[in-house]
């Protein structure tokens, strides 16, 4: 086995992980904060890379630069999809299951509205210097995982800062904590539910521009996405963003060792069924609380 | 005389029905349902009703552990499709009729949610149902490299010597007769002791465990039983459809429209299934037709956010707090 | 009828039970009493099964039970409450009782009879008019009873009831502490109870326990245990000297 495709393997796989990580810390933040299962969390990535996409074919600006654009915008946009459809969820008898199915009614929506719009055609965002790639000793790093690894970094880097060093991110993070103990402080609720349904949609937009630099992608593709979000979120503990980070990137190593070994629909079920036996033997997760 | 724990209750807050006369209109129903296919109504319409069964069966037997328990699981299709693929086999292996292997494929389910049942089935919440979905993941790609079963080529079945007509209207009746046997036990247990030891773990396992309730070994039995009713309905729709793939049975959008029809025809009881699975089949199938396919899904999907915005705690819910005013 | 020998139960660094031993006499009523936080409801669910301990052995009518599952302990008969009482909300109140009877050490197969006796069981704790009320209707007293008459309806040879007559107004003490007594008078009913109101425990309880950060500080009768020196500076106080 040539020592330089196992690292180049391990190496990609790591950085897709990144990416994933970012994907799936959103998810986490309103699972934990709201108790909503956000079914539709990856149709709002998919949503982000056609954003970057139309941008850079339509207007030749580069993802790098449309990134806080859009970022932004997504935050508004989950704003209101919180407004509208999930606050009235969180006040039923069972959030859980009511969050799934309107947040599968609104994945239903969004993912068709982008299919009719922009057609179900894969698309790929490449920016011209994702052309050329990296050298290192023999191995051969394409700079689009690079850049959307460094993206995802970047993104998770800010969203642990806003969450532990800002007054609003601590009220965040006590909500999450505890909810009654929260309220009884004086933290709005409501405004905090806000605030993180918002900063949730748009990492999602965020990884999905990252993930578009390395994959194609399609209106349908948040499906495939959901299942790692699920994956990650589960076993790197819902409480924690560098849990889900590092559980991120130790999937992407697990699946970089066992891409270079097996045909790749293995790794899949090598991996759902080694982390099903996380679950069973540690339902918090590695890192959770 | 009803004599199910939940109707032990003289002021039971839950509508009061003339039970005799329910039931008349029930077995009217059944009769006319069973009879439809000698007026010769348009196969599409028998397809329709076909379909609605077949959610029916799958609704049910799912609220048992849905419902009942409390335990959500985005899996059954797991079980719908091993009834499916042991009739497929069995019939393509040993030539025999999935009318004679649908039952042994709904035992294979069980043993298979035996099986999985009892690690997975000690989480809790959100845990479980995301759990269950990964299993159904986990299934899906095997069952997609697994050539034995035709990987992902899928599975044919012969077809029967007789005219389309005919051909629907059997499994009309068949599936019928499913959907019906499902509702029927679903029923009995709701009322029997079973039933009430399930309901009280929904309420709080540890008081369950408490007053003598054998947490584990009920809800394995919950499981197993929904699962048994799930295959056999899988072993005979198969063949309705007679063509099978993973990405077609173990599709998890079959999940979550599982999930919604309990959840909007209500939970609590057998009745909410029922009415779930029929009141979501006919308003998919009427805005595919009055409205066009394209813009369906997007309607559809407009249309379950609307009911949980107004309706977060589904229909009956809803109509039994605009009825009665605390 | 009841008896701990060395039962230890850690919880990280923290020994909530400290090789405690005791023993529950059969038809007595014995109370354990001690500060806040020292081990007292850890114990109780030592016993019933809820935390498995660490070493040390339950034996309960002959038969060692440190093993057994919480629902096979139910089933050998030993009853219990919450401290913080769990109503089945969703179900009324008579439901409540009657699923325990199902469940309970009869394994009642029959709904009508399970109901029966549920209602019964609602009689002797005065709770029979609001039968078919749903289980979150009911007050905090109420509430209190119905827990009780949920851990009796599965016809327990010993009862653990943690602080039942917390937050209760001096009449529902009165009529607690006269419930307690027709559960063992009547009923034939060991109790083993929990308690913080000390007027409960001196008035009910022949033998006291007296349990401090999980180590046995004191036992005996209650005048004993009131004098008891250790006991005074721990917990009690000079007013029940």
């Amino acid at each position: 086995m040539e020592l330089t495709f196992l690292a180049e393997s391990v190496i990609s796989g790591v950085l897709l992980g990144g990416i994933y990580a970012l994907l799936s810390v959103g998810f986490g933040l309103t699972w934990g904060t709201m108790q909503v299962l956000n079914i539709s969390h990856a149709v709002f990535a998919v949503l982000g890379a056609y954003v970057a996409y139309w941008c850079f074919v339509k207007g030749g600006v580069d993802p790098l630069l449309s990134v806080p654009f859009l970022a932004f915008l997504l935050f508004l946009l989950g704003g209101a999809v919180y407004r509208v459809v999930i606050r009235p969820v969180t006040k039923a008898r069972d959030t859980v299951m009511g969050s799934m199915v309107v947040s599968f009614g609104l994945a239903i929506v969004v993912e068709n509205i982008m299919s009719g719009l922009w057609h179900p055609d894969p698309r790929i965002l490449k920016p011209s210097y994702t052309d050329t790639s990296l050298f290192i000793g023999e191995m051969v790093i394409g700079k689009g995982p690079l850049i959307g690894f460094a993206m995802a970094i970047v993104a998770i880097a800010l969203l642990y800062a806003f969450l532990h060093h800002t007054f609003t991110g601590k009220a965040v993070q006590a909500t999450w904590q505890n909810p009654t103990g929260a309220v009884l402080v004086g933290i709005n609720r409501d405004r905090v539910s806000l605030i993180t349904f918002g900063l949730s949609i748009a990492s999602a937009g965020v990884a999905g521009v990252a993930m578009a630099l390395i994959y194609s992608f399609y209106p349908s593709v948040h499906n495939d996405w959901t299942l790692y979000v699920f994956l990650l979120t589960i076993v790197g503990g819902v409480g924690s963003i560098i849990g889900t980070a590092l559980t991120g990137l130790l999937i992407g190593l697990i699946m970089g060792v066992c891409a270079a070994f097996l045909p790749f629909i293995w790794v899949n079920i090598l991996l759902f069924a080694l982390l099903l036996v996380i679950l069973l033997f540690k339902p918090e997760g590695i890192f959770g609380l | 005389m009803r004599d199910s724990i939940l109707e032990l209750s003289t002021e039971a807050p839950r509508p009061r029905v003339n039970t005799s006369r329910a039931g008349l209109i029930a077995v009217i129903c059944l009769i006319l349902l069973a009879s439809l296919p000698l007026f010769r109504p348009p196969l599409f319409f028998l397809s329709l009703l076909i379909s609605i069964f077949l959610f029916v069966s799958l609704t049910e037997s799912w609220n048992l552990m849905g419902g009942y328990a409390g335990y959500i699981s985005l899996g059954h299709v797991v079980f719908f499709s091993i009834g499916a693929y042991t009739t497929a086999v069995g019939m393509n292996v040993f030539g025999a009729s999935p009318f004679l292997t649908a039952v042994p494929g709904g035992i294979i389910a069980g043993a298979v949610a035996a099986i999985v049942g009892y690690p997975v089935l000690r989480l809790k919440g959100a845990y479980f149902s995301i759990s269950s979905l990964l299993m159904a993941v986990i299934f899906q790609l095997v069952f997609l490299n697994w050539t034995f079963v035709g990987g992902s080529t899928g599975l044919w079945y012969k077809l029967m010597p007789v005219s389309i007509g005919a051909n629907r209207a059997i499994f009309y009746e068949v599936m019928l007769g499913i959907a019906l046997l499902t509702t029927l036990v679903v029923r009995h247990v709701e009322r029997s002791k079973f039933g009430a030891g399930l309901i009280t773990l929904r309420e709080d396992e540890d008081v369950a465990r408490t007053i003598g309730i054998n947490t584990a070994w009920l809800k394995l039995k919950a499981f197993i039983l929904g699962s048994f009713f799930a295959g056999l309905a899988g072993g005979i729709y198969g063949y309705y459809l007679s063509f099978i793939q993973p990405d077609i049975t173990f599709n998890i959008n079959t999940s979550l429209l599982i999930l919604m029809m309990a959840f909007f025809g209500g939970c609590m009881t057998w009745t909410g299934p029922l009415l779930g699975a029929v009141l979501l089949s006919l308003t998919n199938q009427l805005i595919v037709t009055f409205i066009g396919a394209e813009i369906s899904r997007i309607l559809y999907g407009l249309i379950l956010i609307l009911l949980m915005i107004f309706m977060p705690n589904g229909i009956v819910e809803f109509l039994r707090a605009r009825r009665s005013p605390r | 009828m009841l008896e701990g020998i060395g039962v230890v139960r850690r919880f990280g660094g923290l020994t909530a039970v400290n090789h405690f031993d005791f023993q529950v006499e059969k038809g007595r009523i014995v109370g354990l009493i001690g500060p806040n936080g020292s081990g007292k409801s850890t114990l109780f669910n030592v016993i019933t099964g809820f935390y498995p301990a660490d070493a040390g052995r339950i034996v309960f009518q002959g038969e060692d039970i440190t093993r057994r599952k919480t629902h096979e302990i139910a089933r050998l008969g030993i009853g219990r409450t919450f401290q913080l009482v769990r109503p089945l909300l969703g179900m009324t109140v008579l439901e409540n009782v009657a699923t325990a009877v199902l469940y309970g050490r009869d394994q009642e197969g029959s709904m009508a009879k399970a109901r029966g006796r549920a209602l019964e069981l609602l009689r002797f704790l005065r709770l029979d008019e609001k039968r078919d009320l749903p289980a979150s209707g009911l007050v905090a007293a109420e509430r209190k009873r119905l827990e009780i008459a949920r851990a009796l309806a599965i016809r327990p040879s010993l009862i653990l009831l943690d602080e039942t007559f917390s937050g209760l107004s001096e009449t529902e003490v009165r009529e607690s502490i006269g419930l307690i007594f027709k559960i063992r008078n009547e009923l034939g009913i060991t109790v083993f109870l929990i308690e913080h109101v000390m007027k409960a425990v001196m008035e009910t309880c022949e033998k006291i326990i007296v349990i401090h950060y999980g180590v046995k500080l004191a036992e005996g009768p209650p005048k004993e245990v009131s004098r008891n020196k250790a006991v005074i500076d721990a917990y009690l106080g000079q007013k029940h000297a």
